[in-house]
């Protein structure tokens, strides 16, 4: 096994993969930088290139080394402008752009970089080590078991409530009811589509993500009538003050990129869930609660890590059965067969040497790219020092390409607006958003599990071990804070009983 | 001023309708112009890859040399592009179509939302004909379609929704040869289903005979017998699944009521159209001639055949004419069988 991990070491740097790679990063960088403009479909437009390419492993690190940038640098957007770069970005607005306009921007961008950089090692390292147990891991997750991890995950609302646990609940509910728009995937029947053709695909995330959180910053920004930082800091130390940040909470950082790596093993729920999910287990550890979404750093290196570490939990099903974790792995499985590689046994024996060396791809490409960041960071930060004025029209831009872009349809940018509205006024009267979109993203996933679980086992599989240990599990986490709090009290009222 | 104008005249009569005339007109026409393949799903599918790999050669068959462009236009699964094909875009020959044959389920069962009607579109041609296969696990005591028929409780089968082959197969052996199943719809892809199928959550599934014997884990699966295939909808017995019945010689077998066998071509016609490509109705016919002979010919282009079968691709060309003869069979049903295919297509 060590031999094969140098071996994969060498082949990925040996030319011209690693020419192939260093390209595939330079596309990455933009991809993700930009908003919209998703891994994806990038991805889809670049296999045909790769099919020219002979060697698995330069293929590989072509295309690898792209998507696994898009994760980092999807994360510089939403920290600098509050519009996701990627639609697994989203949560690192909620604290990322707060700490920008509080003159923060580099720290942010530090710490984001950093904690991308660790959790794409920890993602890579757990795609090594998993190796020889995926199988039964994968085989334990059924149907029920996803839809209990749906609703653990719905759970969560109640921690990215804030203030107002009631207006948070309402939001998530909103959000549930929006994922029930569109052609139900059970018997076909067409829901709240209002003849629309273009509803029956249900909402896309990305131009309500974007809608809901940029458009309301960029009003934000105009009636300001300055620029996004209000208040100028040293820039150099601030990066490296992130870096820190990063190595400070160290624990969380491992905690949330493991999130993500589990989130990348389970089918569907890829990094667009992990992110929210990191996020609300960052700020619940928050000392101060109130901080959280007012720049607190724990909320940027939790979706940080964890929206790279999806990456190589994602690729642990695809090489492991030929199982596609979510999207753009089933278009890099498409990949390996056609350089010849056989997803299944055959990647943990004979071509183990492939396999490490998509595990170095990950690991190297990040690191090419954090350095990459860490050289032009400044001057990314001094974006958010630049008048408003002058970045209104550019990041307006932005918004409608991004939109656009999902759907290639004008109604995209319909709703991008209408979101934009809703945006403006949860904000104006104290509604959180991030309960609307988990909701919304989960909503569907918890829906078509329900339903493949009791059309497959009636009502059993509410007995089965593996749901009771999970429903447990979830009731515990839910009761957490209110146990901790209630032994606080207990051990704070002992000393005044003995008064 | 006369005698010169008279002469240019003369000289665009000659260039124009002098030779091979049409020929010539249509050349001039597709010079430097660049036509359009609007494909109704997104990037990566199998309706783009294919349209993708066509447009790289159709160019070279059509006189003229025009750009061929792919743009996505998915919707609706489809509906979105084969509206805007059939409504929108001119009949210019300049605006190709490529979307989900199903779709004109969606037009017999009378949805509102469709503009189009299926038979009225120009067909240009399809670069595969796909049958369908029922496989279940072998650990299951259904070994035939007599044990299905005769099953206390039915086996469970996946479906990633209805429409799907997944989800009309199952009820199609229902209603030709009375064959009960649970479907167990919602999966999010193939490849979930796979996994559903290793775990024992569902014991069967309805792919395309293409997926089954293009993918893993079905080489592997077949190979070692973990799933025995019980029926296939093709006209004969595909090569590779010899001892398996087709779906005909079943229903001959079973006495299958005639109403019934009609339903089942009506819906197995889907897959066998393939990947096909149209234009919009109103085509005039040279142009439908020009594009019909270039896309036949693009299919023997040695590039894309070598490209196709480096990504396991079958090609099975369906010539234009096929397809409109096709496309005007289904869309002419009586209301009972329209009546019968709104079940089984789970509306």
């Amino acid at each position: 096994m060590l031999e094969a991990m140098i071996i994969g070491f060498w082949k990925t740097l040996a030319w011209p993969a690693f020419g192939y790679m260093l390209l595939g990063i330079a596309i990455g960088f933009w991809v993700g930088l930009l908003p919209g403009i998703g891994g994806l479909s990038t991805l889809a437009l670049m296999l045909p290139f790769s099919y020219s390419i002979k060697e698995p492993v330069a293929a590989f690190a072509f295309l690898l080394g792209m998507l696994a940038v898009t994760g980092t640098t999807g994360d510089l957007t939403s920290i600098l402008f509050g519009i996701p770069g990627e639609g697994s970005s989203a949560a690192l607005i909620l604290d990322g752009y707060p700490m920008s306009k509080n003159g923060e921007a580099g720290r942010a961008l530090g710490a984001a970089i950093m904690s991308s950089l660790v959790g794409s090692v920890i993602g890579a390292l757990s795609l090594a080590v998993s190796i020889p147990i995926v199988r039964p891991l994968v085989l334990l997750f059924g149907s029920p078991e996803l839809f209990i991890i749906a609703i653990m995950g719905i759970t969560f609302i109640g921690t990215l409530a804030g203030p107002s646990l009631i207006k948070g609940l309402l939001s998530g509910g909103i959000g549930l009811m929006l994922a029930a728009i569109g052609v139900d995937p059970q018997t076909g029947s067409l829901r709240y589509t209002f003849g629309s053709l273009y509803l029956w695909d249900r909402l896309d995330l990305v131009p309500v993500v974007v809608g809901m959180f940029a458009i309301p910053e960029i009003v934000d920004l105009a009636v300001r009538g300055t620029s996004i930082a209000s208040s100028k800091q040293e820039r150099l130390t601030g990066v490296l003050e992130g870096v820190k940040d990063t190595f400070r909470h160290w624990w969380l950082v491992v905690r949330c990129s493991l999130i993500g790596v589990y989130f990348g093993i389970l089918p569907v729920l890829g990094a667009n869930v992990a992110q929210w999910i990191s996020y609300a287990h960052a700020v619940s550890g928050l000392k101060d609660k109130s901080r959280a979404g007012k720049g607190a750093v724990e909320g940027v290196l939790g979706p940080g890590c964890a929206n790279n570490s999806t990456r190589g939990g994602d690729l642990i099903p695809t090489i492991a059965f030929g199982i596609p974790g979510s999207g753009s792995m089933a278009l890099l499985l498409g990949a390996m067969l056609i350089v010849g590689l056989n997803p299944g046994p055959e990647m943990l024996k004979s071509r183990l040497d492939v396999t490490f060396s998509m595990v170095w791809v990950l690991i190297i490409s990040n690191i090419i790219v954090a350095g990459l960041c860490f050289l032009i960071l400044n001057h990314l930060a001094a974006l958010t020092f630049v008048r408003g004025s002058l970045l209104i029209p550019f990041l307006m831009f932005l918004v409608y390409i991004g939109s656009f872009t999902s759907n290639n349809d004008l109604l995209d940018i319909v709703v991008t607006l209408i979101f934009g509205f809703i945006g403006y006024f949860m904000i104006k009267f104290g509604w959180p958003r991030p309960p609307l979109v988990l909701g919304l993203t989960l909503g569907k996933i918890a829906e078509n599990y329900l339903w493949i679980s009791t059309a497959a086992y009636g009502a059993k599989w509410l007995l089965f071990p593996t749901v009771l240990l999970l429903i447990a599990i979830t009731i515990f986490t839910v009761a957490y804070p209110t146990i901790k709090e209630r032994m606080g009290k207990a051990k704070y009222e002992r000393p005044e009983d003995a008064m | 001023m006369r005698v010169p104008s008279t002469i240019a005249i003369l000289f665009f009569w000659l260039v124009a309708f002098g030779g091979n005339t049409e020929l010539h007109a249509q050349a001039s026409f597709y010079q430097g112009q660049s036509v359009r393949v609007v494909v109704g799903s997104s990037t990566g599918g199998g309706y783009d890859l294919w349209a993708r790999l066509m447009a790289l050669h159709l160019g070279k068959y059509i006189p003229g040399n025009p750009a061929i462009v792919v743009q996505n236009m998915p919707g609706a699964g489809g509906v979105v592009a084969a509206n805007y094909i059939y409504a929108v875009a001119k009949p210019d020959g300049l605006t190709l179509g490529a979307f989900n044959p199903g779709l004109y389920f969606d037009q017999l069962v009378g949805r509102p939302e469709v503009k189009f009607d299926w038979s009225k579109f120009t067909w240009i041609g399809s670069p595969e004909q796909n049958y369908v296969l029922h496989y279940i696990r072998s650990d299951t005591p259904f070994k035939t379609i007599e044990d299905l028929r005769n099953a206390k409780e039915p086996p469970r089968c996946g479906s990633t929704g209805t429409g799907t082959t997944g989800h009309y197969l199952p009820r199609l052996l229902d209603e030709t040869l009375g064959v009960k199943t649970t479907i167990v719809s919602g999966y999010q892809g193939g490849a979930e289903i796979d996994l559903a199928v290793e775990r024992n959550e569902i014991v069967c599934w309805s792919p395309l005979i293409a997926t089954y014997f293009g993918r893993e884990p079905y080489k592997r699966w077949h190979k070692s017998g973990f799933v025995r295939v019980v029926v296939q909808t093709g006209a004969k017995r595909d090569e590779r699944l010899r001892d398996v019945p087709t779906l005909n010689e079943l229903m001959q077998q079973h006495k299958t009521p005639d109403s019934a066998k009609r339903l089942a071509k009506v819906i197995l016609t889907a897959a066998t159209l393939g990947r096909p490509i149209s234009a919009p109705p109103g085509l005039p016919s040279e142009r439908t001639k020009i594009l019909r002979a270039a896309y036949a010919k693009t299919l023997k282009d040695p590039e894309l055949l070598a490209e196709a079968a480096k990504r396991g691709w079958e090609v099975e060309p369906l010539t234009g004419e096929e397809l409109q003869s096709m496309a005007k069979d289904v869309v002419g049903q009586p209301r009972e069988v329209i009546e019968r295919i709104k079940w089984v297509m789970g509306n």
